[in-house]
C-alpha cells in the first residue's frame, strides 16, 4: 500500500466529522454575514467606496480567522481532546500523514465557504466594473490563501496544546487585531498582514499594506510550510490528554 | 473465532524462566506454583512488553512510581482501584505518554514516539469516543485500512465476527449500547491480528453473556501465543481470566505474580474486627489468650480486635464467646475494602 492510502481514509473521516450539522449551519451563517452586509450596502446605494473596508474589515479580519479557527481546531484538537483521535494515532503511519489530510480538508472547507462569500459580497457592493471586479478578485485570492495559512496555524496549535481554541482566538484578536502591524517588524508574524500584502500586490487598489509585492505570497507560503511541519512534529510527540 | 487460532506472528520468547516475585523474603513458605508469564526482576529486554524502572509524573503528582515488569505470552491482569495508575501504564505501553524516567519497550523497541510498534500492538482504550456517524463496520475498516492490510474488507468482516457484532455492524456507532461500542473497539484493535493486545477496563458495560464471550475470546487469543494485558478494578474479573496479575496501588507495583499467591496474601493479612456483645470487657480478656489475636481495644463502648489472620479468627470467635459466657451481637470486619487490601500489599514491600 502506498503512503497515500491513509491520507485518503483520514481525509474522508475528517470531512464527515466536520460536516456535522450544527457546526456547518453556524459556519454558513458566519460566511453569509458579509453577503448580508453587501445587500444592505447595495440597498443603501452607498456604492463602491465601501468595497475595500467591507472586504477587509469584515471578511479578512473577522470571518476568515473565525471560520478557520472553528474548522482548524475541530479537525484535530477536539478529536485529541475527546479521545476519538486515539484510534487514528495508534496506527503505524507517519504523523504527517495524519496532519496533512486534516489540514487540507479543514482549509478546503473554509475556502469553499468563504471564497464564494467574498465574491458575492464584492459584486454586491462594488458591482461588475473592471476596477471593482479586480479588487474583489484580489480579495478572493487572499481569502483562499488565508484559509490554508490560518487553518494550518490552528491545527498546529491543536496538536501542541489542549487550549488551541483559546490561544487561536487570542492570536487573531489580540496579536493580529491590536499589536501586529503597529510596530515595525511585527507584520512578519501576522497572517492578516500577509493577506493585505497579497491584496495590494494583485488588486489595483493600493491599501496601506505593510507588506508589499511578492512578499505576501512568499511569507504566506513559508508560514504554511513551517507551521505544517511543526504540527507534524508536535503530533509525533503528542501525549494523551485528560488522563488519570 | 477459529481464525484466531491460526498462529500469530511469533512473539519473542516469554520470560518464563523467571520466578514470580511476591516479596520472596517475607514468605518463604510459598509453594512453587505454575509460573505466570510475569517477571518483575531484571526485565528481559526481548519480551513483548517491558517496563524498566518506569516513572511518570505530572508536575508534582507521581502517577506511576518506579515500576518494572516484563510480560510474555498469556493473559495478565492489571488490578488496582480507580486512579491507581492503571490507565497511565497502558498509555505508556501504547506510546501515548512519554515515561518521565525509565524505559518502556514493545518487542524490544521504545514505545514512545515510534508508530511502528502499532503493527504489533492493539489498544482498546477505556474512553468510548468513536465518531458517532460511522457504522461499526466503517469504524473497524478504518482501522484495517490505516493498518495497511492487503484485504481490509475481509479482515474487517473477520474481526466483526470475532466480537459477535455482525447483526449491528451496519448501524451507526452512535446508536450502540455501551457493550456494543466496547466490542466495536475491540474488533478495531485486533483487526490486524496483533501479537500484543492492551485493554483498558474491557468488561465495563458488558452484560454477563458478553463478558463470558469476551473472556473466551481473550483466552483463545492467549493460547495462540499472544501477550494480553488488561486492566480492571474488579478482583473477580482478574481472578477468572488472568494467568498472572500485577497489583497497582497509588502508582506503585504492590504485587506481581500468580493469582493464587496474591489471593492468599490478600486473605491472610492482619484484620481488624469490631465486636458487640453482652460483655465486651470479659470478651476482650478471653480473646487476648488466643494466639490468633494480637490486640484488643475497648473504647467508647466498642471492642476492636486485631487478628493475625482472617480465617483463623473466624474459626475461634464463636467458641471463645461461648466459653466466656458472653453473647455475641455483632462481628464485623472493618477493613475489607479492596483499597485496604491494596494498601496492605504496598506496605509489605
Amino acid at each position: 500500500m502506498t503512503v497515500l492510502a491513509p491520507i485518503g481514509v483520514i481525509a474522508t473521516v475528517t470531512l464527515r466529522a466536520l460536516l456535522g450539522r450544527r457546526r456547518t449551519l453556524l459556519m454558513l451563517l458566519v460566511a453569509g454575514a458579509p453577503v448580508l452586509l453587501g445587500l444592505i450596502i447595495r440597498a443603501d446605494r452607498s456604492g463602491a467606496d465601501a468595497l475595500v473596508p467591507s472586504l477587509e474589515g469584515l471578511t479578512v479580519t473577522s470571518v476568515l480567522p473565525l471560520v478557520s479557527l472553528i474548522f482548524g481546531t475541530a479537525a484535530l484538537g477536539s478529536e485529541l481532546d475527546d479521545g476519538t483521535a486515539v484510534h487514528i494515532l495508534t496506527k503505524p503511519i507517519p504523523r504527517w500523514s495524519i496532519i496533512v489530510p486534516k489540514l487540507l480538508v479543514a482549509a478546503g472547507l473554509t475556502a469553499v465557504l468563504l471564497v464564494p462569500s467574498t465574491l458575492l459580497t464584492g459584486i454586491l457592493i462594488g458591482g461588475t466594473g473592471s476596477h471593482e471586479l479586480g479588487i474583489t478578485f484580489a480579495f478572493c485570492i487572499a481569502v483562499l490563501i488565508g484559509s490554508f495559512v490560518y487553518v494550518a496555524i490552528f491545527v498546529a496549535l491543536s496538536a501542541a496544546t489542549s487550549r488551541g481554541l483559546v490561544i487561536g482566538l487570542a492570536y487573531s484578536l489580540l496579536w493580529e487585531g491590536l499589536l501586529a502591524g503597529a510596530l515595525p517588524g511585527t507584520q512578519y508574524f501576522s497572517v492578516r498582514e500577509y493577506l493585505r500584502g497579497i491584496v495590494s500586490a494583485i488588486g489595483p487598489h493600493d491599501t496601506l499594506a505593510s507588506i508589499v509585492g511578492a512578499q505576501g505570497f512568499l511569507l504566506a507560503m513559508v508560514a504554511f510550510l513551517i507551521v505544517t511541519i511543526l504540527a507534524s512534529t508536535r503530533l509525533a510527540r503528542f501525549e494523551i490528554r485528560g488522563a488519570e | 473465532m477459529t481464525d484466531l487460532a491460526a498462529p500469530p506472528p511469533p512473539p519473542p520468547p516469554s520470560p518464563r524462566s523467571v520466578e514470580p516475585r511476591i516479596d520472596p523474603g517475607l514468605d518463604p513458605a510459598l509453594e512453587p506454583v505454575p509460573l505466570p508469564p510475569i517477571a518483575t526482576a531484571a526485565p528481559a529486554i526481548s519480551a513483548p512488553i517491558v517496563l524498566d524502572r518506569v516513572s511518570r509524573w505530572y508536575g508534582n503528582v507521581v502517577a506511576v512510581n518506579d515500576i518494572s515488569f516484563s510480560l510474555g505470552a498469556g493473559i495478565t491482569g492489571l488490578l488496582g482501584p480507580n486512579g491507581a495508575g492503571k490507565t497511565t501504564i497502558l498509555h505508556l505501553l501504547a506510546g501515548l505518554l512519554r515515561p518521565s524516567a525509565g524505559r518502556v519497550l514493545i518487542g524490544g523497541r521504545p514505545a514512545w514516539g515510534n508508530p511502528a510498534i502499532y503493527r504489533d500492538l492493539g489498544l482498546v482504550p477505556e474512553r468510548e469516543a468513536v465518531h458517532a456517524f460511522l457504522t461499526g463496520r466503517q469504524f473497524v475498516e478504518l482501522a484495517a485500512r490505516l493498518q495497511g492490510l492487503p484485504d481490509a474488507e475481509a479482515a474487517t468482516a473477520r474481526a466483526i465476527a470475532i466480537v459477535d457484532l455482525e447483526s449491528a455492524a451496519d448501524r451507526a456507532v452512535g446508536t450502540y449500547s455501551k457493550g456494543m461500542r466496547q466490542r466495536a473497539k475491540i474488533a478495531a484493535a485486533l483487526v490486524h491480528d496483533p501479537p500484543i493486545l492492551l485493554l483498558d477496563e474491557p468488561f465495563n458495560g458488558m452484560d454477563p453473556r458478553q463478558r463470558l464471550h469476551m473472556m473466551d475470546l481473550l483466552r483463545s487469543m492467549a493460547a495462540a501465543g499472544r501477550t494480553i494485558l488488561f486492566s480492571s478494578h474488579i478482583l473477580e474479573e482478574v481472578e477468572r481470566l488472568a494467568d498472572g496479575i500485577l497489583v497497582i496501588y497509588a502508582g506503585r507495583l504492590a504485587a506481581a505474580g500468580d493469582f493464587r499467591e496474591i489471593r492468599r496474601l490478600m486473605t491472610d493479612r492482619p484484620h481488624t474486627f469490631v465486636v458487640r456483645s453482652s460483655d465486651d470487657r470479659r470478651l476482650a480478656a478471653a480473646f487476648m489468650v488466643e494466639p490468633a489475636v494480637f490486640g484488643s481495644e475497648l473504647r467508647d463502648d466498642r471492642l476492636t480486635i486485631r487478628v493475625t489472620e482472617f480465617s483463623g479468627f473466624t474459626r475461634i470467635v464463636a467458641r471463645v464467646a461461648r466459653d466466656a459466657g458472653v453473647s455475641l451481637f455483632e462481628v464485623a470486619p472493618t477493613d475489607d475494602s479492596l483499597e485496604s487490601v491494596f494498601e496492605y500489599l504496598v506496605s509489605r514491600r
